[in-house]
């Protein structure tokens, strides 16, 4: 079963072809959307109301890691992988890894979230974080 | 500020890759700040230590080395602006009449396995992705919007490689020139950064000893006073297409912001800087303060590239110890190696790395999390 490595930012619907949907917050006071949830509105602070946030957005920016670690000259045995920033229709602005290879991207491209397994609980759970897919890719 | 700061006393233990102790690092920069400043630690009110790695208890325990005098040990943490943090609050305790001579320490040992985030390596939603990551988004975005290349940001960090060749506590020790196109064959980090566009990340130390202006006259010895005349430090504000989980250091807007408090308390602005240093952790981040700190107008720092304008010898040299890309970065120290190269500088003790006349100098850090610092300092006399 998977589950998110982290309770509060993110949840998966029951339909496993579905996208991880993102838990975020509106500021009415702001008219203005967050991620993750905000206990207050960092703009106005004043409350906030819980939502859920667009599962598709344009990327903004992207990249392609291949190193772990900051001015090491060792090739990373990982072979790397893509990263990238995303924005949502809400105006939220989301980073999280990106799907496939250096080559594929280019800004203000379509994704949709997808999960991304990172490891497994005592109980046999996958372990999940979020990640963009190109829409089409896979699918 | 109430009370006028004066730095009266710099020094450092070579950043890189060695296996001295951060305990031994820490002695060797600290006695080094107290001999450049002509003290002794009973003289010292104040002690700000700047650490990210080790032990809690690693401040106070270090301190001992110095002596038993009693005095206040602070630890200090800000991530990367751990050094300038605990610089500025060391400049807070004069300016407050807390005590007439206050210390800042930083030390940090080789980067390790840690997360993003700065926590041990597991999997987290905030350490979903690194650092590198987040100044590559910085990157492309703007080689999409401004057509900035990648040769410009190669010779970004070749001229930072290059000014640490004339500094020897830098962690990065090229024997010959560095060129933008050896740069760029490097291997890759994170698209478009190379490894040697990315800052190194050893150990070191570093130490700053500010002091009240009839302190510093009184141990001057003929040489020109330093003076602190603007200590600013912000955390965020809101931003469109604000990023609240990661590795960050953003929005880049908080460079223009922070700069700006700190130009409006010297009464100075950026026509009046003779040297800079940045958070150079990549070169984009450099090639954007160039614009963030009022150096040049917005979409313009490309050009400030092509003309060699922040090259020693150059209309304004940045990064002139080498910055974090040359120089090196171990995290709490950073801040601090700024301001030993801005006194130095300011003195007219720089040796080959001389920015000839330099009479006002600006250091800025960004701590992810994050949080801003900017230091302007200026010669007296």
């Amino acid at each position: 079963m998977k589950i998110p490595v982290e309770d509060g930012y993110f949840r998966i619907p029951e339909d496993r072809e579905a996208s991880p949907v993102l838990l975020g917050s509106y500021s009415p006071a702001a008219k203005t959307y967050f991620w993750p949830r905000r206990k207050r509105c960092p703009v106005t602070l004043e409350p906030v109301e819980d939502r859920e946030l667009s599962t598709e957005g344009e990327i903004y920016s992207w990249t392609f890691v291949l190193m772990p670690w900051l001015g090491s000259m060792e090739q990373d045995a990982g072979g790397g992988f893509g990263a990238c920033q995303v924005d949502l229709p809400e105006g939220v602005r989301i980073q999280a890894p990106l799907e496939g290879q250096m080559g594929d991207w280019s800004i203000g491209q379509r994704v949709r979230l997808v999960t991304r397994t990172v490891g497994q609980d005592d109980d046999g759970n996958e372990l999940c974080t979020i990640a963009f897919r190109l829409t089409g890719e896979g699918e | 500020m109430d009370r006028d700061v004066y730095v009266i006393g710099v020094g450092m233990h070579r950043f890189g890759k060695h296996d001295v102790s951060r305990r031994d690092m820490a002695y060797v920069a600290g006695m080094a700040a107290l001999e450049d400043a002509n003290i002794s630690f009973r003289d010292v009110g104040t002690l700000y230590t700047g650490y990210i790695g080790g032990n809690m208890l690693d401040g106070v325990t270090y301190a001992k080395d110095f002596g038993l005098t009693g005095l206040p040990v602070i630890h200090i943490e800000n991530a990367s602006a751990t050094g300038s943090s605990a610089f500025r609050e060391a400049v807070m305790a004069i300016s407050g009449g807390n005590c007439e001579v206050a210390m800042a320490l930083g030390f940090d040992g080789q980067l390790r396995n840690v997360s993003a985030a700065g926590g041990p390596r597991r999997p987290t939603m905030d350490s979903n992705l690194l650092p590198a990551a987040f100044f590559a988004f910085w990157a492309v975005r703007r080689m999409h919007d401004n057509g900035t290349t990648v040769e410009t940001f190669a010779k970004i960090a070749a001229k930072n490689w290059n000014h640490a060749r004339f500094n020897k506590y830098a962690e990065r020790q090229a024997e010959k020139e560095i060129t933008p196109e050896v740069v760029l064959a490097a291997p890759m980090v994170a698209y478009p950064h190379t490894a040697m566009m990315a800052c190194g990340a050893g150990a070191g130390a570093a130490a700053a000893i500010v002091a009240t202006r009839e302190v510093a006259e009184r141990l001057a010895g003929g040489r020109p006073l330093v003076k602190v005349v603007a200590s600013q430090m912000q955390s965020e504000r809101y931003q469109p297409g604000h990023v609240f989980l990661g590795a960050i250091v953003g929005p880049s807007e908080s460079t223009r912001f922070t700069a700006n408090l700190a130009y409006q308390e010297a009464g100075l602005g950026p026509e009046d800087l003779d040297l800079v240093h940045v958070h150079d952790a990549f070169p984009i981040e450099e090639l954007m303060y160039y614009e963030l700190l009022g150096i040049c107008p917005d979409g313009e720092g490309d050009r400030m590239v092509a003309e060699g304008a922040t090259t020693i010898g150059g209309r304004i040299p940045f990064s002139t110890d080498g910055g974090l890309i040359g120089r090196g970065h171990p995290g709490g120290p950073t801040g601090l190696a700024q301001i030993w190269d801005v006194t130095q500088q300011l003195r007219g003790e720089s040796g080959a790395r001389q920015v000839e006349g330099a009479q006002v100098g600006l250091a800025h850090m960004m701590g992810a999390g994050s949080v801003c610092v900017v230091h302007i300092l200026k010669r007296e006399k």
